[in-house]
């Protein structure tokens, strides 16, 4: 087991460039994620680590020791595809033994710890089938034995639940977080599902056009994000766009003043506020607001609102029966009430909004 | 006219099918025979000339003489086949002849025969044109000129002499006249081809093989047609000819009308055509063939490069064709497994 | 769904079985020299084939040129397959209508370039003195090597365009599974590639050793008259001969040669493949 750290690695193309400076440091025993839309640049980096792409500039390091220049069988990787790539001429057993083989291990320790690895990945009874004659899932979990019997420095995953089915994704997930944690895996993860990482990663890495957006645990992440792609990458926020008036005052284009968080007016000029974040009323404090749609979701309910020409979502608890929310209608006048320190003001690039796009 | 897809097809269809369309009605021959220059001259100096205002319409079926005899041998049974008439080589004639696939000659039917050399006519073929056997050799390198077979076996040639072979056949009968033999048996011919061999003779597998060697003055004597010798003299390959002291031996290549002919007067009428005069020439200069018909009259040139001076003529040697057809077979596999191992 | 297959059926039995079974009764007659054959029903040719020290001979050199020939174009064959299979770009449609030009040209046209090349006063050998490496031509036309470089060029499409097709079908992942784990190129290639190649390499070689055997044009044309492979032999007896029974009988033995080692070899490939 070992550290992993990327220093400023770049890969281009004649004429894009699939990854730019990317800089991370796993720590021993870390499940790092890294998140983003797919041509990222997430899976470039992967295959950079694992030795597959050779970088354009920038180094790599694995354990301390500098292997930027070093073939992909001398890096002391395990890696675990997304096909799963087993070798479909070999049994269970010899998929499973064979990175051991390469590495000269003896016979007997070989077959001792590849019986240890089947048995961690409930494969037990199994040495003897070819893949083809196992379920995805059984396949799924051969590769991740084939990959750690090897006890490599640095585990990768390149979307490894993406073949799977929706339930047995979620099952696979919690087994690999534990199976990570108890063998203290240093671990890179590659997924474009937020969910898949932030259930399962220690950090996460936003990428975005071959760039890092943000590095952070699910929580700075969510809580305090970088900017308006990393804000509307996790989870659902509101983006709002205006202009920054006086510290803690934001302008829309309709003319509502909004009350957000004191910053510095070059912090940027869209406003972030989490629709879980604002409380819908129909009296009291708040701006004033038309309701436009209310979507019924059992356990919370959805409002969409009319703030002076700016669309709003909010997203609550069902109201209890009775309570004088759950007769609101679409028309209905209504009141939003955030806490300022909820309105983030972040930068934002072209492109980083949704409604860029049209 | 404008084609229908329909009638093209029925053109197709009745093209394709013996028996179909009767040539003798469309007055259509089928012609056998090779490509090339032989093929052309045939065209503009026998089918346009001659035979089209004749109302003959002539069909060449091209090809090389290999699989026209096996076409021919495979037809056999067939009620109708598909030539009119089949060019082949003197000896290829006379062992498809013995297998009786064709017509007998009607000289009545043929006027022009009455004037072709008496020694060419075969009572199943009318002789087209002719050559002779002879040695070619590079005057350069060869100075004095060889008077005989016999010659090729001086040891100063060793490793000069270049035999094809195609003309296994005409290579043995000539090695069995050098030992003193006759064209009516090879054996004598046998041991003094091993001799050559032994003497590194060089084999090559065609005329254009033997022809480059020549160029390149890779060897300097060979046994070849007269005719050829003149095609390659004209072409700037360095060779003189000999006519050997033996006696030449003459080629001569033939038309024969098959049995299963669908068109057998149009047929005679081709053969007649092909002896006519003016179409002999023409072969003459453009390939170096003598008239096989008296009448013919070549420029006194052309003549001497290609023909042979009264005294060589007299000394003419037919080959056995009888002889070779009864041991061909074994002939084939002296050349291949003796002398060419 | 019969009655649709029967037609095709009938064209494969009329186009591929009727000519074989004519000339297998063809094998079985007897020569003659006015009659051409007589009808027998005789294993005479056949035994006189086999008795015979100079069709072994040829039979030999004929086995010999199409197994080494075989084995070149594989050893040829998989690295230039490995290499096209493996391309991304859009120059590999390019790659591949290169690799099958050799076919657009026919077999003798092909050979006369090979003439042009190794003769006395070829290509190679005016090279070779001009530069004053040597002073005598080498004799490289009319040679063995002549004969199986002018086969190899032949056949190495075939033999790359199917080794290529199941190269492809390769997944490139498992290749990076294979060092990703710690095997370096030359491990990843006998474990992993070979292994799932084989099919292929079995395909390819195949159709290449038929190929071979049954060459032609080349022998004649690049081996010179002394060489004798198996076809051209077959040739001579039937159209130079004329004998066409014993050369239907030699046809036979070189198609039941040919399906014997056909078979042999495939088992054994498929046999290996398996047990992996």
């Amino acid at each position: 087991m070992g550290t992993l750290t990327l220093d400023a690695i770049s890969r281009r193309y004649a004429t894009t460039v699939a990854v730019e400076r990317v800089d991370l440091d796993v720590a021993q025993g870390e499940f790092v994620a890294l998140l983003g839309p797919s041509g990222c640049g997430k899976t470039t980096t992967l295959r950079m680590v694992a030795g597959f792409v050779p970088p354009s500039s920038g180094r790599i390091l694995i354990a301390g020791r500098d292997v930027t220049k070093a073939p992909p069988h001398g890096r002391d990787t395990g890696m675990v595809f997304q096909s799963y790539a087993l070798f479909p001429h070999m049994t269970v057993g010899e998929n499973v033994a064979f990175g051991l083989e390469m590495r000269k291990v003896a016979r007997a320790e070989r077959d001792a710890r590849v019986r240890e690895a089947l048995r961690l990945a409930r494969l037990e009874g199994l040495a003897d089938r070819l893949p083809r004659q196992l379920s995805g899932g059984q396949q799924q979990r051969v590769a991740l034995a084939r990959a750690l019997v090897v006890n490599p420095a640095v585990f990768l995953l390149d979307e490894p639940l993406s073949n799977l089915d929706a339930k047995l994704r979620a099952e696979v997930r919690i087994e690999i977080r534990a199976l990570q944690q108890r063998l203290g895996l240093t671990t890179l993860f590659v997924t474009h599902d937020q969910e898949e990482a932030l259930t399962m990663a220690d950090r996460l890495v936003v990428m975005e056009r071959g760039r890092v957006r943000q590095i952070g645990t699910a929580e700075a992440l969510y809580e305090r994000p970088a900017d308006a792609f990393v804000a509307g990458f996790i989870g659902r926020c509101n983006l709002l766009r205006g202009t920054p008036e006086a510290p803690g005052r934001f302008r829309t284009p309709g003319g509502a003043l909004l009350p957000c968080l004191p910053q510095q007016a070059h912090h940027g000029q869209v406003l972030a506020l989490r629709p879980e974040r604002i409380a819908v009323a129909t009296a009291g404090d708040g701006l004033a607001a038309r309701l436009v749609a209310v979507t019924y979701l059992g356990a919370q309910t959805e409002y969409h609102l009319d703030l002076a020409g700016t669309r709003l979502l909010a997203i609550a608890p069902t109201p209890a029966e009775g309570d004088p929310r759950r007769a609101l209608a679409p028309g209905d006048a209504v009141l939003a009430l955030w806490d300022p320190a909820e309105a983030r003001l972040l930068p934002a690039e072209p492109g980083d909004l949704p409604d860029d796009a049209t | 006219m404008r084609l229908t897809r329909r009638s093209t097809f029925a053109v197709a269809l009745t093209a394709g099918l013996p028996g179909f369309a009767s040539a003798q009605q469309s007055g259509q021959v089928v012609v056998g025979t090779w490509g090339g220059d032989y093929g052309d001259l045939l065209a503009s100096n026998i089918d346009k000339p001659i035979l089209a205002p004749k109302g003959v319409e002539v069909v060449q079926d091209v090809g090389p003489q290999d699989p026209r005899k096996t076409k021919l041998i495979a037809e056999r049974a067939s009620r109708r086949g598909s030539m009119d008439v089949c060019c082949l080589s003197d000896v290829d004639m006379f062992t498809l002849a013995q297998q009786g696939v064709f017509e007998p000659i009607e000289e009545g039917r043929i006027p022009n025969l009455a004037r072709a050399i008496p020694s060419l006519k075969r009572p199943y073929s009318a002789p087209h044109i002719y050559s002779a056997k002879v040695i070619l050799y590079n005057p350069a390198k060869v100075t004095a000129a060889p008077q005989s077979y016999a010659d090729l076996w001086d040891p100063k040639y060793r490793g000069r002499v270049g035999l094809v072979d195609i003309l296994h056949l005409q290579n043995m009968e000539a090695a069995s006249l050098a030992a003193g033999g006759t064209e009516h048996d090879y054996e004598p011919g046998k041991r003094k081809l091993m001799e050559l061999r032994s003497l590194d003779a060089k084999v090559y597998p065609s005329n254009e093989a033997l022809a480059a060697a020549l160029k390149s003055e890779e060897v300097w004597l060979t046994i070849m047609w007269l005719a050829r010798g003149f095609m390659w003299k004209k072409s700037g390959i360095p060779v003189e000819h000999a006519v050997p002291s033996e006696g030449a031996t003459s080629i001569c290549f033939e038309m024969s009308v098959p049995k299963n002919a669908r068109n057998r007067t149009g047929a005679m009428a081709y053969l007649d055509a092909a002896l006519d005069a003016r179409a002999q020439t023409a072969f003459a200069d453009r390939m170096g063939y003598a008239p096989t018909v008296t009448d013919a009259q070549l420029p006194p040139e052309l003549a001497r490069q290609i023909s042979l001076t009264q005294e060589q003529q007299a000394k003419l040697r037919t080959p056995d064709y009888e002889y070779i057809a009864k041991n061909q077979v074994a002939l084939i596999d002296f050349w291949n497994k003796e002398f060419k191992r | 769904m019969a009655a649709l297959l029967l037609p095709a059926t009938l064209l494969v039995l009329g186009l591929l079985v009727a000519p074989m079974a004519m000339l297998f009764r063809i094998s079985l007659n007897r020569y003659d020299a006015a009659q051409m054959m007589q009808e027998a029903l005789t294993a005479e040719n056949y035994l006189r084939a086999l008795a015979d020290p100079y069709y072994r001979e040829v039979m030999a050199t004929t086995l010999g040129v199409a197994l080494s020939s075989t084995l070149l174009a594989l050893l040829i064959g998989f690295p230039a397959a490995y290499w096209l299979a493996r391309m991304e770009s859009r120059w590999k449609s390019l790659a591949t209508i290169l690799t099958l030009f050799p076919l657009l040209v026919g077999n003798v046209v092909r050979a006369a370039g090979w003439m042009a090349l190794l003769g006395r006063d070829g290509a190679i050998n005016a090279a070779l003195i001009g530069t004053g490496l040597i002073a005598e031509p080498l004799p490289m036309l009319y040679t063995t090597g002549a004969v199986i470089a002018g086969i190899l060029a032949v056949v190495a499409p075939y033999m790359i365009l199917t080794l290529a097709a199941v190269i492809e079908a390769i997944p490139r992942s498992v290749e990076e599974a294979a060092a990703n784990l710690g095997a370096g190129p030359l491990t990843s290639f006998r474990r992993v590639v070979l292994p799932l190649a084989l099919p292929g390499v079995a395909a390819g070689c195949v159709l290449v050793f038929i190929l071979c055997m049954n060459a032609y044009a080349t022998p004649v044309l690049l081996g010179g008259p002394q060489f004798k492979m198996m076809a051209p032999a077959v040739y001579d007896q039937f159209v130079r001969g004329t004998n066409w029974p014993f050369g239907a009988a030699l046809a036979f033995l070189l198609l039941i040669v040919t399906l014997v080692l056909t078979i042999l070899g495939s088992t054994i490939l498929a046999g290996r493949s398996r047990s992996r």
